[in-house]
């Protein structure tokens, strides 16, 4: 008995020991480290700080908060099926836009992980840098890539981070601390950053253009709710100093054809200065694109899945500004209202490697490839072509009804149909887009070669040279020359009032709007569907998820004036 | 498609023929051995000594209190395998051996005795009721007592009180039968995910349930609500009891996975002396209980030009409803061998469930065989169990979701077959009975378990007990859209495999001993469990439309990029160290005391917080039992009080753990020349928190255990107030500067507290003339309430539906209850013809901000009622359950039913065409407009059988009984409630904060009849 007893307890104690664990966890799916060459490591650190930018630039972001909260984009609920998002477009358009709205934090996410990044990697680069040239060239590029993204940052919520050691707590500055934080920052790399790797990554003219764009905005950031902002000569200075820089570097020019700024192979486009390097098998989308086209429109023969979405259309305000610009005369004579691609063949068959839709903005009836359902193949005919027709709502339970866009669009029932209001099409629908979705080419602008003489000419009007200001903005509007057809006329005069218009020629659709109508003073103004004219709406709310992270610290982040 | 062979159900039943032939064969063979194995006398010297001398013969009859006889009743010669079962009079004449002293005589639902046979030849012995069930034993986790001797808040239910019909997931079988215990199925598709949430929901997080424990193996598959249910590898046949642990002096000794409560299953096993066997056949034949009301082809036609909609008119007539569901039969077919001897009895059961579903091409089949074996060696010191399960699952399915919202949004007008009887080809739409057949999905799932535990009696009350258990699933699942010309069909193919192993050693002592009056019984362990599992899929696209189904050759995809095809998946490995002990003291069995303890480290939590404590304490006081109570017309009276930590440890894996990867993707990497060689960037994807622990549930119960009536009204009282705090969240960092955007932490101070009672009631009847009636009941009130949350509000249950991306439905704030549907008031149609909403902050603007709370998903009463009756031959079972105090979402209104799809030809219910004022285009968002009272009251199943007199028929020898049933399911509910069904719970998650009462173009819920035959030879 008592030997059954000892085997009993020894087997108890031998089974107890095999038992027995540490508890570490062991992760199987996921490596914790890095572990690579020096090489792999600078540059593993570098771009993850470039690559949510596509991200961000998404048709529901960036694109969304900047251009359908002003007089050039507008989002009705469509057919009462499409785009409805439980009014967060309407909301944005309306400027009911709440601490709550969804896609105000996803870009904010967007940007403060960007931040972040670029925090890690100046702090993997610095040591290497004492040593690695390549490190240095990076070093300097995340500083002012930092920089960008706090300007952003300033620019929609208000305020910036100040963060160098990822361990320590951000320090949040707001007005005239940002600016400063902002500007030193751009001047201390200006001679840092490469000249010539753009315009996928930050290169000295693109430090000399950010630099212009902070001093001709640093009014509106020092003073968001100034009821006249004070746009100091000294500032003004700044942007005509680093504008000059710019031109005189001679490392960029206006592009002969406007929409080939656009086009899926920009990336070489001598206009750009600074854009999202998107390729088609790493990060690209064909949002841009794909936003604003009727549902019905399918712009590629290979792909029958690939359609637009009755996504936002311009404001009728908006296409008035052309109307008053050009009076008796039709934009579309303006090289960069309209180009048109498709000349609809007389038996309206076209080979499929001939067909290219329309470019700019789509007005009237829409013609393109006919077919019976999303997603079926395209009536052909002989000799694999393709046929061209009247564009119907295929798509939609009226599917005899013909895609007529129409100049009005606003909320109401006969506003919002799905082919209401005039559409853009800026960017090329990339011709890999299978999805119309995904596999995006063409390279989104954050800064372009025209800016530069636009902003050198706000500088030099603020400053009271209306000449110089004119001479800048007619030297855009003459390299317009590829089809001489529809090159801009010189404009005879110059006002803060026909810049302001000028800027919506030149950049509709490009994220620009809001941030050009609060410096002009419009934001306030009333236009389709949009009454408001709360000064605090200028800022955008503080995401709710992050001020509730932040609630236990009181007094870190606080809301903006007016949620 | 073309039906593969296997799937023809001609083909099944010819299976299912030979299998049942096989199985009787195989019974046969096997009774034969056990039967010969029971005859032998044990070869010990007493037993030679008992055949040399001549043994005598006994005969007597077994009858109740009311002189009723009891068939079936078992006798046994104690101390030998010689024994029978009662006739169909209760009578029995065994011979006996010469030193055969005293009989054992037992049937389920009576008290057992032993009677000394003193030299008598023929016997009378009546059975007492066990109606308050004190003798029952119950487990308990690591061990079982006697219910008298319970301290914490349990409740048990045995097998012949389960739920009858078609039952897929053994979650079924409990539901209404006890207090506090809420089960709530995800959806009506066969096998479809059940949600239990035990004393109100504790947690925000997706995938918390309570734990399951069968036959002493914790299961690990914490989570309900899932689509499909995780208990699914259980066949309902071979359950005996379910007990449900409640409060936490009952589940402490379960620590870190006993907040939620603990169901603890325990499987039949063989009965020494008897040998069986069973055979059960059910066929159900099951129908779509409800429908909802739209439009027929005719209204359809006057109701769209009435509002000013085009009218699309293919001239048909077509209830999309009938089209699209079918009258579904469900074969339910189990095999049961029962039997043992002195040392070894045995339970095997093979069973076959094939459910069709209701809705055309759904259904699931699934194959089950379980062998349980319990061992006895070295003068019975040595006990070894052991159990092994095995089921393959097997399902091909359409999307369901697809033709639910096809049957009630499709125009009327469509036919839905051509003139040759075949489905019609509509240019505009897919007709959806060729959508069933071309995107369907198929899934096998194989899981395996089994587990041994031997114990040993090392000295007279010391028991040293081993349990060791492993446990292997695997799944494959592929979806498949078919390639096809007309309509259109470009063909893909996404292939996903799961496995996981689930291992598990425990090794305790128990000490149980009497020192006079005291009894004291001490249980010590350690336990080890480790889990894995890992999920891959990939995708291949682009068929030809040559016939070939792409599932069974990928390789006929033609179009593979790592933009649409990236295969994916994920490994995990978790595991989880335990050290518990308990402590039970009774003196003279009136004060009873426990105490438990359990340390429990996981490799879940973080380096800081590796192990959590959790300790209870309970006290009962068995008043019934006092001398003053000598005359008081309690035959029991029980009063008992707990206290209790409990964890949670259901977080997800590596939350503790900073993750940086690297990879080339569209998030973590950028073109930075102009070569298509991007780098590998390097990001932090999750932000360390070594301090990461369980969720802690307090909870504190006091409660009655009270007869009445010489024990033919019994009942229970509860009152149990839980609060859980360490609620854990993922959240958003302070600085909003960090590599994640969120990360996982505590919250220490928010707590989530639920507050309620339980009364539960059973009366019973028994009349001399044969007829007999009992009837029950439970009923729970719960109040749970959230505070002392961070958080503005989180928001969940993301509403789905044109135009309703980013719309949420739920919302949990301070002051609220978990579950709280958070969302704009409806305030009618203004006069431009759009939704007001309720101007809730006064602003005069319409905003998000004027949301707020409208109610709650959960109920906060749940009632279940049941009776039975039985008169000779006959019996009748009734269960009706139900709950109130709960609202429904019903989304599926919200995307299907206003005027706007209407006016473009769609189907609705006259719910859109409520206000004629409104506009054809006025969106449905998210509001109170469908918001519905989710209340209801259901006869829930009712069962009517009939057992035959076989020796009557004279076939006893052969079938020693044969009963006859039918059992209704869902017989009739009465709710306002206008969907499918109130009884509703899909997952519409966001950031793994749970959702709660939102219908989504569900499945909808069967009135089934199941026609049920039960064997015993």
């Amino acid at each position: 008995m008592k030997n059954k007893i000892k085997i009993a307890f020894l087997g108890t104690i031998m089974v107890l020991g095999f038992g027995c664990s540490d508890l570490k966890e062991q992760i199987l799916d996921e490596s914790l480290s890095g572990g690579k060459l020096q090489s792999d490591i600078i540059k593993g650190s570098v771009a993850p700080a470039y690559a949510l930018l596509p991200d961000f630039f998404l048709h529901t972001r960036y694109f969304a908060l900047q251009e359908i909260s002003t007089d050039e984009a507008i989002l009705p609920y469509r057919g009462g099926t499409d785009w409805g998002d439980n009014g967060i477009y309407i909301d944005l358009h309306r400027h009911l836009y709440t601490p709550s709205h969804v896609r105000l934090k996803d870009a904010w996410n967007n940007l403060v992980t960007l931040i972040s990044r670029t925090v890690t990697a100046i702090n993997v680069l610095t040591p290497i840098a004492k040593s690695d040239a390549e490190a240095k060239i990076y070093l300097g590029e995340m500083k002012a890539l930092r920089a960008y993204y706090n300007m952003v940052l300033l620019d929609m919520y208000g305020l910036s981070f100040v963060k160098e050691d990822p361990n320590e707590v951000s320090k949040i500055i707001r007005g005239n601390d940002a600016v400063e934080y902002i500007r030193t920052e751009l001047e201390s790399v200006q001679n840092e950053v490469s000249t010539t790797s753009g315009p996928g990554r930050i290169t000295q003219g693109a430090v000399w253009g950010l630099l212009a764009r902070l001093h001709l905005n640093a009014a509106v950031w020092r003073e968001p709710y100034a009821t006249n902002f004070n746009f100091k000569p000294e500032d003004m200075d700044k942007v005509i100093l680093y504008t000059d820089k710019i031109i005189n570097s001679g490392m960029y020019k206006l592009s002969p054809e406007f929409f080939e700024i656009f086009d899926d192979e920009n990336h070489t486009n001598k206009e750009l200065i600074f854009a999202v390097d998107q390729r088609p098998d790493l990060n690209g989308h064909n949002r841009l694109a794909y936003f604003s086209l009727s549902g019905d429109m399918f712009p590629l023969p290979n792909f029958p899945n690939a359609n637009g979405t009755d996504g936002p259309a311009i404001t009728s305000d908006f296409y008035r500004t052309w109307v008053q610009a050009y009076g008796a005369t039709d934009p579309a004579k303006d090289a960069r209202f309209f180009k048109e691609n498709l000349v609809i063949p007389v038996d309206s068959f076209i080979a499929g490697d001939k067909f290219e839709i329309n470019r700019g903005i789509q007005r009237g009836q829409q013609f393109g490839l006919i077919t019976t359902r999303y997603g079926q193949p395209f009536e052909r005919g002989a000799n694999g072509t393709y046929k061209i027709g009247k564009l119907r709502n295929i798509t939609r339970a009226d599917k005899n009804k013909l895609v007529i866009h129409t100049e009005q669009i606003d909320f109401t029932t006969e506003g919002s149909g799905y082919s209401t209001g005039y559409r853009v099409e800026k960017y090329e629908f990339s011709k890999l887009s299978d999805s119309g979705r995904n596999k995006g080419q063409a390279d989104i602008i954050i800064l372009r070669y025209a800016d530069i003489y636009m902003m050198r000419a706000e500088a030099k009007l603020r400053k009271g040279d209306a000449n110089g200001a004119l001479t800048d903005v007619n030297a855009v509007r003459a390299s317009r020359t590829a089809r001489t057809s529809q090159t801009p006329p010189a404009l005879a005069q110059m006002t803060l009032d026909i810049l302001f218009r000028e800027r919506g020629f030149e950049f509709y659709w490009e994220c620009q709007r809001r941030t050009d109508m609060i410096r002009f003073g419009k934001y306030e103004g009333t236009w389709t569907e949009k009454t408001d004219s709360d000064i605090k709406k200028r800022l955008f709310p503080i995401p709710q998820s992050a001020i509730d992270g932040a609630s236990a610290n009181v007094g870190y982040l606080v809301q903006n004036d007016g949620y | 498609m073309k039906k593969s062979r296997l799937e023809a159900p001609s083909q099944w039943k010819e299976r299912i023929l030979i299998l049942r032939k096989l199985g009787i064969a195989w019974a046969i063979s096997g009774l034969i051995s056990i039967n010969a194995l029971a005859n032998i006398n044990p070869p010990s010297s007493e037993g030679n000594a008992a055949t040399v001398q001549q043994q005598k013969q006994i005969t007597g009859k077994v009858v109740d209190n009311t002189n009723q006889p009891i068939p079936g009743a078992s006798i046994l010669v104690k101390g030998t395998t010689i024994g029978l079962v009662t006739d169909a009079d209760g009578n029995f004449k065994l011979n006996l051996p010469a030193n055969a002293e005293t009989l054992q005589v037992s049937f389920v639902g009576m008290k057992s005795q032993e009677i000394a046979l003193a030299g008598k030849s023929s016997l009378n012995i009546v059975m007492e009721v066990d109606a308050i069930g004190l003798e029952e034993v119950v487990a308990v986790g690591y061990g079982n007592l006697q219910k008298k001797d319970i301290t914490g808040a349990v409740s048990s239910v045995k097998s012949e009180n389960f739920n009858k019909g078609v039952i897929s997931s053994p979650e079924q079988l409990l539901q209404g039968k006890i207090s506090g215990v809420n089960i709530t199925s995800s959806s009506g598709a066969p096998g479809a995910g059940q949600r239990i949430i035990i004393r109100g929901q504790g947690s925000l997080r997706q995938g918390t349930g309570p734990l399951f424990v069968i036959d002493g193996f914790p299961v690990g598959l914490a989570g309900t609500g899932s689509e499909s249910s995780p208990l699914n590898f259980i066949n309902p046949e071979d359950i005996e009891t379910m007990d449900v642990l409640k409060d936490a002096s009952a589940t402490a000794i379960y620590g870190a996975r006993g907040a939620n409560g603990v169901i603890l299953i325990t499987t039949k096993r063989g009965t020494t002396g008897i040998s069986k066997v069973t055979v059960t056949s059910n066929v159900g034949v099951s129908q779509m209980a409800r429908r909802i009301p739209v439009f027929s082809a005719d209204e359809f036609r006057k109701k769209v030009v009435e509002v000013g909609g085009r009218l699309e008119d293919k001239g048909g007539n077509t209830d999309w409803q009938d089209v699209l569901t079918r009258t579904a039969i469900t074969n339910d077919h189990n095999l049961v061998l029962k039997g043992g001897s002195q040392k070894t009895n045995y339970y095997a059961s093979l069973g076959f469930l094939d459910q069709q579903g209701i809705i055309i091409e759904t259904g699931l089949k699934r194959y089950s065989g379980r062998v349980n074996i319990t061992q006895k060696l070295l003068d019975d010191r040595l006990k070894i169990d052991f159990n092994l399960n095995t089921t393959v699952e097997s399902g091909e399915n359409c999307n369901a979701s697809t033709m639910v919202s096809q049957m009630i949004g499709l125009n009327p007008t469509y036919p839905a077959y051509d003139s040759n009887g075949e489905p019609t080809v509509f240019n505009d739409i897919l007709n959806p009975l060729i959508d069933a057949k071309l995107y369907r999905s198929f899934s096998e799932s194989r899981r395996l378990i089994a587990n041994i535990s031997p114990s040993f009696e090392i000295v007279k009350g010391l028991i040293y007990k081993l349990n060791f258990g492993y446990q292997n699933t695997s799944g494959d699942f592929d979806y498949q859209a078919m390639p096809s010309t007309i309509p259109f069909e470009r063909g893909r193919l996404e292939q996903s495999f799961s496995n996981g192993r689930n291992t598990i050693i425990e090794n305790y002592l128990t000490y149980t001993r009497a020192f006079g009056d005291h009894n004291l019984s001490v249980l010590a362990g350690h336990s080890y469990q480790e889990t894995f599992g890992r999920w891959r899929g990939w995708s291949i696209d682009l068929f030809s439309p040559t016939g070939v189904e792409p599932h069974y050759n990928p390789g006929l995809g033609s179009e593979l990029d790592l933009v649409d095809n990236k295969p994916g998946g994920w490994a995990s490995i978790n595991e989880l160290q335990s050290f518990f002990g308990r402590a039970n003291y009774s003196f003279k069995g009136k004060i009873l005391l426990t105490a438990t303890v359990r340390a429990d480290g996981s490799s879940k939590f973080g380096d800081n917080r590796k192990y959590g404590v959790f300790p209870s304490f309970a006290a009962g006081w068995r008043i019934s039992d006092e001398p003053f109570m000598k005359s008081s017309p309690f035959t029991n009276l029980k009063l008992r009080a707990g206290w209790g930590q409990t964890g949670n440890q259901e977080i997800p894996n590596k939350i503790t753990q900073a993750l940086f990867t690297t990879s080339v993707g569209a998030s973590s990497s950028y073109p930075l020349d102009a070569t298509s060689t991007y780098p590998a960037g390097t990001t932090y994807v999750r932000l360390a928190n070594p301090d990461i622990q369980w969720e802690v549930s307090t909870q504190s119960n006091v409660g009655v255990d009270f007869a009445l009536l010489k024990g033919k009204l019994s009942g229970t009282i509860d009152y149990f107030h839980k609060v859980s705090n360490n609620i854990l969240l993922e959240v958003v960092p302070a600085d909003p500067i960090q590599p994640a955007t969120t990360y996982w932490t505590n919250v220490e101070d928010m707590t989530i507290t639920n507050d309620g009672v339980e009364i539960a009631l059973d009366y019973q009847h028994k009349n001399k003339d044969g007829f007999s009636y009992g009837f029950g009941g439970n009923i729970t009130f719960i109040d749970n309430v959230v505070e002392n949350s961070p958080f503005t509000i989180l928001t969940t249950g993301g509403a789905s539906g044109a135009g309703l991306t980013s719309a949420t439905v739920n919302g949990y704030v301070n002051g609220y209850p978990i579950g709280a549907f958070y969302m704009k008031e409806f305030a009618g149609i203004g006069e431009n013809g759009l939704t007001k909403y309720v101007d809730w902050n006064n602003d005069t603007k319409d905003s998000d901000a004027d949301r707020h709370v409208v109610g709650s998903a959960l109920p906060d009463k749940m009632f279940n009622f049941n009776a039975n009756m039985s008169y000779k031959r006959f019996d009748l079972v009734l269960n009706f359950n139900g709950v109130s105090g709960n609202k429904i979402y019903d989304n599926t209104a919200t995307a299907n039913f206003y005027k706007a799809r209407l006016a473009k030809s769609l189907n609705t219910t006259a719910a859109a065409v409520e206000y004629p004022e409104e506009s054809n285009i006025n969106p449905a968002s998210v509001s109170t407009r469908y918001l519905k009272d989710g209340a209801f009251f259901r006869l829930n199943n009712a069962t009517l059988a009939y057992n035959l007199n076989t020796k009557n028929f004279g076939i006893v020898k052969w079938i020693e009984e044969l009963r006859l049933s039918v059992t209704g399911q869902n017989l009739f509910i009465i709710t306002k409630y206008d969907g499918f069904d109130p009884e509703v719970n899909q997952d519409s998650s966001d950031r793994g904060i749970q959702s709660f009462g939102i219908d989504k173009n569900s499945y909808p819920k069967a009135r089934t009849f199941v026609f049920g035959l039960n064997l015993t030879f």
